[in-house]
């Protein structure tokens, strides 16, 4: 099935700056509909308002982290099958199991590139 | 039996990764190493005296260093005022971020022009020959791919932030507990020198190092340099 490059992309990230460039690298692999959110509440409030097909969340944000907007997701009827890739700075061991427990469907150790992102996402929606 | 130093010992009991085997001796002169090292034979107090003074040291390094990063921060941003460490890092924080955004608010003009550039070639009229135009058309799409490679080189700066984080936390914990055992070891060694009222204030700011600082209840640098003053 060919993947939807006009699908709505959720950037979940308290730094402007990593969210700019997980934005623009999405627009270089060819997606269009990106929008952002600078912590887990508001990406929550995000998803409760509007639709939203793909989160690439960071894990480390004030107010609500990415863990616990990952729980949050899995336990909604509307999100709980939604693709969910964890970005993080740690790529500690008990949090990869953490993410994996909680239903993360892909999860990416920073710092990254265009490369990684689109071989991540390819392995949770297929290729495109 | 030559003489070894403390260090060298320990060096070879390492090295022989077997504890068992190394001669009781050896075993005998590491513990009269570490005996003579804190002051058994030559007296306990030396030893104490000995530990206070290196701690106090360390305690104004570490003042010092704090004081040389003001220095810097002053000479770069001489209208901003920065009391601590977390603001050091909030200073950080906001200075690689303007830059960061800098140099991808430059990407994205470049990534504009070449989009524009592309466009017009190939609306040229009359138009460009075919293979000049694929030519062009390639050298844009490489110089895109140069200018994602600069995006991409831009998550440095959530990482330089996380880790620098993580350094302030440990260097103020390392700050804290130096402190408290300068405090500790201080009231003991000037047990005579101070009067009950100093000694009480002393007491009271080693109870507030004991544990993780609280917003307005830690010792601000004024604190701190006092503290220094009483007791080294």
């Amino acid at each position: 099935m060919a993947v939807d490059k006009n699908m709505r992309i959720l950037v979940v990230d308290d730094a402007q700056t990593m969210r700019r460039i997980v934005v623009n690298l999405l627009r270089q692999l060819g997606f269009t509909n990106m929008v952002e959110a600078d912590d887990g509440t508001t990406a929550w409030e995000r998803l409760s308002s509007e639709h939203v097909d793909f989160i690439v969340s960071d894990w480390n944000m004030p107010k609500m982290t990415g863990i616990d907007l990952l729980k949050k997701v899995r336990e909604s009827e509307k999100y709980k099958a939604t693709p969910f890739i964890m970005v993080t700075a740690e790529g500690k061991r008990e949090n990869v199991i953490a993410a994996v427990q909680a239903g993360v469907s892909n999860y990416i150790v920073k710092p990254f590139n265009a490369a990684t992102l689109k071989e991540k996402l390819t392995k949770v929606v297929g290729d495109f | 039996m030559t003489k070894m130093s403390l260090t060298e010992r320990i060096a070879m009991l390492e090295a022989s990764q077997k504890g068992d085997m190394v001669p009781a001796q050896q075993v005998w002169d590491l513990v009269d190493s570490v005996k003579e090292m804190f002051g058994q034979k030559k007296g306990g107090l030396h030893a104490t005296s000995q530990l206070f003074h290196e701690l106090g040291e360390l305690a104004k390094y570490i003042n010092a260093a704090k004081k040389e990063l003001k220095d810097v921060q002053n000479s770069n941003l001489a209208d901003q005022h920065f009391p601590n460490a977390t603001n050091h890092l909030d200073a950080i924080v906001q200075m690689t971020e303007q830059a960061t955004s800098k140099i991808m608010d430059e990407c994205d003009r470049l990534n504009m022009f070449h989009n524009d550039m592309r466009e017009r070639l190939i609306n040229m009229d009359p138009p460009l020959d075919p293979n000049v135009l694929a030519g062009v058309d390639d050298a844009i799409t490489q110089a895109q791919t140069s200018i994602t490679h600069v995006f991409e080189a831009c998550n440095f700066q959530d990482i330089t932030v996380q880790r620098i984080q993580k350094v302030v936390k440990a260097l103020q914990e390392i700050e804290r507990q130096v402190l408290r055992m300068v405090l500790v070891f201080g009231l003991q060694e000037n047990d005579d020198k101070l009067d009950a009222k100093t000694k009480e204030e002393l007491k009271h700011e080693a109870e507030l190092l004991n544990g993780p600082q609280l917003a307005g209840q830690g010792l601000e640098q004024d604190d701190i340099d006092a503290i220094l003053s009483k007791l080294l």
